[in-house]
């Protein structure tokens, strides 16, 4: 950090001059390059493995076995999607079960993390230490699986509900506290105060004046929140067992965790059984396949939320 | 912050009352129950048996099916009929199920039958923490089919305490390791198979396919070398020699035959019989590239058959030792009645029925007639691709009692009952070790084990130099210990027999 | 007495809010406070009774510190407390910087659409599960057919071991880490600069500061708070290692455990054999701990220089 900072003042000082009639608030030519340059060659990295994902999808399984990964395959096949839709009537009503609680657990999670931040963000509130210690307490301490799993299934009889998927993580403890610092910071008192004033009760002045501006900070919770129940597959795996409430990502795991098994379990009875079992598993392909099916979606979901915290990040380009 | 942590901690309290509060008014219920179980069965039994059928929940592994429902309804049907009872069935994933089964036990929550085995949800361990029925007396009174049909290995090799928690699959008996071989790399090169029964037998084999192939790797895989050894616990190398007679346990790793096994892997590593990254958990690409030729399986009659099947290329194999009935092959694959069951005798009665009953077996495992398979003559099936129904036939029950493929052998069950008869017993047979007083230990150990034993089997590392380092740590992590409980333990029940 | 009527009085004065937090605080007692005695089974020798879990904790008997035993009791339970501890430091750092720099950088960048790619980009492979990463790594680091020996080979390089030589693995953990979650974690600090009040910016600008002044004196600031509990989040978990990373990348490679082995990966190898629910339990309440411990010191020392940053 330092570093860049010396460097510049050497390469800025003499572009200053020239450039007074340049918007200062740009980079210079150079720094936006490199920029681009470094985070341009890492996004290329994070991306390079996924398209991989998709060209092993769309590759030949013999191919796949002979050649290993390769970028330019020298059989192509559409076998792995074909297989997918074709044995499993299953998928579009995972589809359908993950969106449903994507969006409702999101909508729910970003309502009670909201409220709950906001009443402990405020200095004149008299419990706030009290809710943030219990809120943070159970980042740290748990009771483990059984007892989680006793209260799901038989305190609160939510096994094979759509409602085990979305109620054992509608709140989050990191969200509550980040959203709270968020809140803290960029809600300035005097809008508060100013709303008050005006005769506003604390539920007005939080839905009319806090919220609007708090758009970046509930993005990203609300972000978290939806990738968090888009990637769930544990609370399926515990509390569903009717199939017709599977999310996406529980069968993509299945077949994962079904590879392991058998690949780690040489003793599974006997060598036949084995290999009778290893063989109903999917291909490799057909495993990229779902990879892909599960995540394209919600990366067109992405844009939705990204525009609250890239849009706008015209920060000086506002002149008024 | 010590008024919050005080405040936090009567929160605690406070939750600890209700969840006391609720489980207790479950308790008395289900104390009831257990109470009924003891000595009210035949009365209750009888009531109901006029009354409402009984449903059973029955928990097992495999793929979910999507025609499932459909099988069921059929199964229900024929049950009802038969012993005024039907069953819920949930198939739970191969990958999933030891987790699940095992919360679905601890929380105590309500089914009523569940496979388990020496590899998921295991057995001695479910057995042992009470989370099934006892059935010595079950057995006597309705399971009668049962001990009529399995050969009483079964039953003896399958006891915890003294005392059967579980239904063995009547299957193969015994475990017997192979030598498997691709054919195709066998005839290429006229190699003489049946000179291979050792792991130093093979290596003028090996030899000569690295010579003329030298981009196949002629051991392809963690073949996981044969050491003549009974293991007292799965995955720890505590255990009597297999020709033992005084049942002196020993630090495997720590034996001549071992180190032997170890060097000549390491011999093979170096000539480039094995690929280089071995000791590094790898898939199974290589059945599919047929680029191999030889590993290590076990197998039962006919395995020749469905490998080769299964692989779509020939495979043959000659055995590494007579087959042997070990602790886990006899507890490969059973159904166990859950202690919390409200129906034992009819829990005991369906798998009973399911053991024994040639119609209900073939249901449960191939579905409907017609729809998942066509008859193609009385005993011979032939099964509907993508039909939405099929079962994996070695977790339900008896095996003998299932329809045959068209290609199967018309002896295929004769042969499995002659493999059995041919069994000898292994030294620990009926000897289930109880970890208890060694917990800490054994998770230590087995931290070493993971460490050394992959690399030590493949010949990844030079055993000279390693193996007395393993020896050292495993000492470290406590094996003698083990050593010292287990053999206090294999007298007591030698003493006992 | 009269301490309860002012209690009182201070419920009736903050109503409002306190009805903010009630879904919440109603889920976190349905949801974590409920199950939480259930952590009791750390000090007992769980034997299960058939008259429900509540039941089986009471009936067994209690053992005091047996259960965790295991953690203390090799050499291997300091190396897994160093891997542990070191690893997660090491993510806490470079990957708050490198997220914070990223964070800048993208809210840098002129070129709204491209920023939206590149930040798209990098958040792609927190969809990728650690099992999927790790054939890609596989892929790279195999012996014969890695991308990366096939390319020291052409270098005339000799081809390295890459799955028995340890000394490499924890240069690739910590990249492999920062690769798969520095995208995530830019976004909470991307959102943190965006909603920076555009004033400051114009006000600074007027001034004539640069950009690298406006970055230094009212970015970085005003993202400190945000940064600060990050920060003390991340040390209450610097005891618990992400077990897809360290199991699943190095597939379970026993030449890597002396610098692979966490305390996470040391429990589930070391439960496999026997599943014992007292010692697993006992694992996570050690882990809770320390976690504990150490983020009441951090927050201490935070309120020191700051209260208004303090986590409470």
């Amino acid at each position: 950090m330092d570093n860049g900072v010396v460097v510049e003042q050497h390469t800025g000082k003499p572009n200053m001059k020239r450039k007074k009639m340049r918007d200062i608030h740009h980079l210079t030519p150079f720094w936006n390059m490199m920029s681009h340059l470094a985070i341009g060659l890492f996004s290329l990295a994070c991306v390079y493995p996924f398209l991989f994902v998709v060209i092993i999808s769309f590759t030949d399984e013999k191919a796949l076995a002979r050649d290993g990964y390769s970028f330019f395959p020298k059989q192509w096949s559409l076998d792995a999607y074909t297989y997918i839709f074709k044995t499993s009537d299953q998928l579009l009503r995972s589809y359908g079960v993950t969106l449903f609680i994507t969006v409702v657990g999101t909508l729910l999670s970003l309502a009670i993390v909201s409220l709950y931040a906001y009443a402990i963000s405020r200095s004149y509130f008299h419990f706030r230490g009290f809710f943030s210690f219990i809120a943070f307490f159970t980042m740290l301490f748990g009771g483990g699986l059984v007892p989680s799993y006793i209260v799901v299934s038989q305190v609160l009889h939510l096994k094979d509900t759509i409602w085990a998927l979305i109620l054992p993580m509608c709140v989050s403890a990191f969200s509550i506290l980040i959203m709270r610092t968020f809140f803290k910071t960029m809600v300035p008192d005097a809008i508060i105060e100013s709303g008050k004033i005006d005769g506003a009760g604390e539920f007005r002045v939080f839905f009319y004046l806090v919220l609007p501006i708090s758009l970046p900070g509930l993005a990203t919770i609300g972000l978290f929140s939806a990738l968090g129940y888009w990637n769930d597959w544990f609370n399926a795996l515990l509390y569903i067992d009717d199939a017709k409430l599977l999310p996406l990502q529980s069968l993509l795991i299945k077949i994962e965790t079904n590879i392991q098994f058998i690949l780690q379990n040489s003793a599974v009875s006997g060598g036949t059984e084995r290999s009778a079992i290893a063989r109903s598993l999917p291909a490799e392909t057909t495993r990229m396949a779902m990879v892909v099916l599960a995540t394209v979606p919600i990366i067109f979901a992405y844009p939705f939320f990204q525009r609250y915290f890239v849009q706008g990040l015209t920060i000086g380009a506002v002149k008024e | 912050m010590k008024k919050s942590l005080l405040l936090v901690l009567s929160f605690v309290m406070l939750a600890a009352f209700t969840l006391a509060g609720c489980s207790s008014s479950k308790d008395s219920k289900s104390s009831e129950g257990t109470a009924d179980t003891g000595k009210g069965t035949e009365t209750q039994v009888q009531q109901e048996k006029k009354e409402d059928p009984v449903t059973l929940i029955w928990y097992t592994i495999g793929g979910p099916q999507k025609d499932q429902d459909k099988v069921m309804t059929e199964v229900n049907k024929y049950l009802v009929d038969k012993i005024n009872t039907k069953i819920d069935l949930k198939v739970i994933d191969w990958g999933d199920y030891s987790q699940k089964m095992q919360v679905i036990a601890a929380s105590g929550e309500p089914f009523d039958i569940a496979f388990t085995s020496s590899w998921a949800f295991n057995y001695v361990e479910s057995a042992r923490k009470g989370y099934f029925y006892e059935l010595d007396q079950l057995l006597e009174e309705s399971g009668k089919g049962i001990k009529e049909e399995l050969n009483p290995a079964f039953l003896e090799g399958s006891k915890v305490n003294g005392h059967n928690y579980a239904i063995p699959t009547n299957k193969e008996l015994p475990a017997q390791a192979v030598w498997r071989f691709n054919k195709n790399l066998v005839d290429k090169y006229k190699l003489d198979i049946t000179k291979a029964t050792t792991l130093e037998s093979l290596e003028p084999m090996l030899k000569t396919v690295k010579e003329n192939e030298p981009d196949v790797y002629p051991i392809p895989s963690n073949i996981g070398p044969f050491l003549p050894f009974d293991f007292a616990l799965e995955g720890i190398p505590v255990g009597v020699a297999l020709n033992s007679t005084d049942l002196k346990m020993v630090n495997i790793w720590d034996s001549p035959e071992a180190k032997q096994v170890f060097s000549t892997m390491r011999k093979y590593y170096q000539a480039g019989y094995l690929p280089p990254d071995v000791a590094t958990k790898q898939g199974n690409e290589f059945e599919k590239t047929g680029k191999w030729l030889v590993d290590k399986q076990h197998t039962v009659p006919f395995a020749d058959v469905s490998w080769s099947e299964s692989m779509q290329y020939p495979i043959i194999s000659t055995p590494i030792h007579e087959p042997l009935v070990f602790n886990w092959s006899v507890t490969g694959s059973m159904q166990a009645i859950s202690a919390k069951t409200k129906h034992p005798k009819q829990a005991m009665e369906f798998l009973n029925l399911l053991n024994t009953d040639k119609f209900l077996r073939n249901l449960v495992n191939n579905g409907i007639e017609g729809v998942h398979y066509k008859k193609l003559s009385e005993g011979i099936y032939e099964p509907i691709p993508d039909s939405g129904y099929s079962m994996p036939a070695f977790t339900l029950g008896n095996m003998f009692l299932l329809d045959k493929l068209k290609n199967d052998p018309a002896d295929k069950w004769e042969q499995y009952k002659k493999f059995n008869d041919s069994a000898k017993n292994a030294p620990l047979l009926g000897f289930q070790f109880d970890p208890t007083n060694v917990m800490t230990e054994i998770a230590n150990v087995k931290n070493a084990v993971d460490e050394f034993g992959p690399s030590l089997n493949t010949g990844s590392v030079d055993p000279d130099k390693i193996l007395p380092k393993a020896i050292e740590k495993l000492k470290a992590q406590g094996i003698d210990k083990i050593i010292e409980e287990a053999q206090k333990q294999v007298d007591a029940w030698r003493a006992s027999k | 007495m009269e301490g309860l009527m002012r209690w009182l009085k201070m419920v009736g004065r903050n109503k409002a809010l306190l009805l903010m937090v009630l879904p919440g605080a109603v889920w976190f007692l349905l949801f974590c406070y409920l199950p939480m005695p259930g952590a009791i089974i750390a000090f007992k020798d769980y034997k299960f009774s058939t008259d429900g879990f509540l039941a089986s904790i009471i009936e067994s008997d209690w053992i005091g510190l047996k259960n965790f035993e295991y953690l203390f009791k090799t050499e291997d339970s300091w190396i897994i407390v160093r891997n542990t501890l070191l690893y997660n430091a090491v993510f806490i750092v470079l990957g708050t910087t490198l997220s914070v720099i990223v964070a800048i950088i993208i809210s840098q960048i002129a070129n709204k659409k491209m920023a939206k790619i590149y930040q798209t980009g990098m958040f792609l492979p927190h969809f990728l599960s650690w099992v999927i990463v790790s054939y890609f790594v596989f892929s790279f680091l195999s012996v014969d057919k890695g991308v990366l020996n096939q390319f020291l080979t052409f270098i005339g390089v000799d081809p390295v071991f890459w799955y028995s030589e340890k000394e490499y693995w924890p240069y690739i953990l910590v990249f492999v880490n920062l690769w798969k979650g520095v995208g995530y974690g830019s976004v909470i600090y991307l959102a943190a600069i965006v909603g920076i009040d555009k004033s400051y910016f114009e006000a600074a600008m007027i001034d004539g500061a640069s950009k690298w002044q406006q970055i230094r004196k009212i970015t970085i600031p005003m993202i400190t708070p945000i940064i600060v509990i990050m920060f003390i989040l991340a040390v209450g978990g610097i005891f618990r290692a992400d077990f897809g990373l360290f199991y699943q990348v190095p597939r379970d490679t026993g030449a890597l455990y002396p610098v692979t082995n966490v305390i996470d990966t040391f429990v589930y190898r070391g439960l496999k054999v026997t599943g014992n629910i007292g010692m697993s339990t006992a694992a996570g309440l050690y882990q809770a701990v320390v976690g504990f411990v150490l983020v009441i010191v951090t927050n201490f020392i935070v309120r020191k220089i700051n209260k208004e940053q303090a986590l409470f």
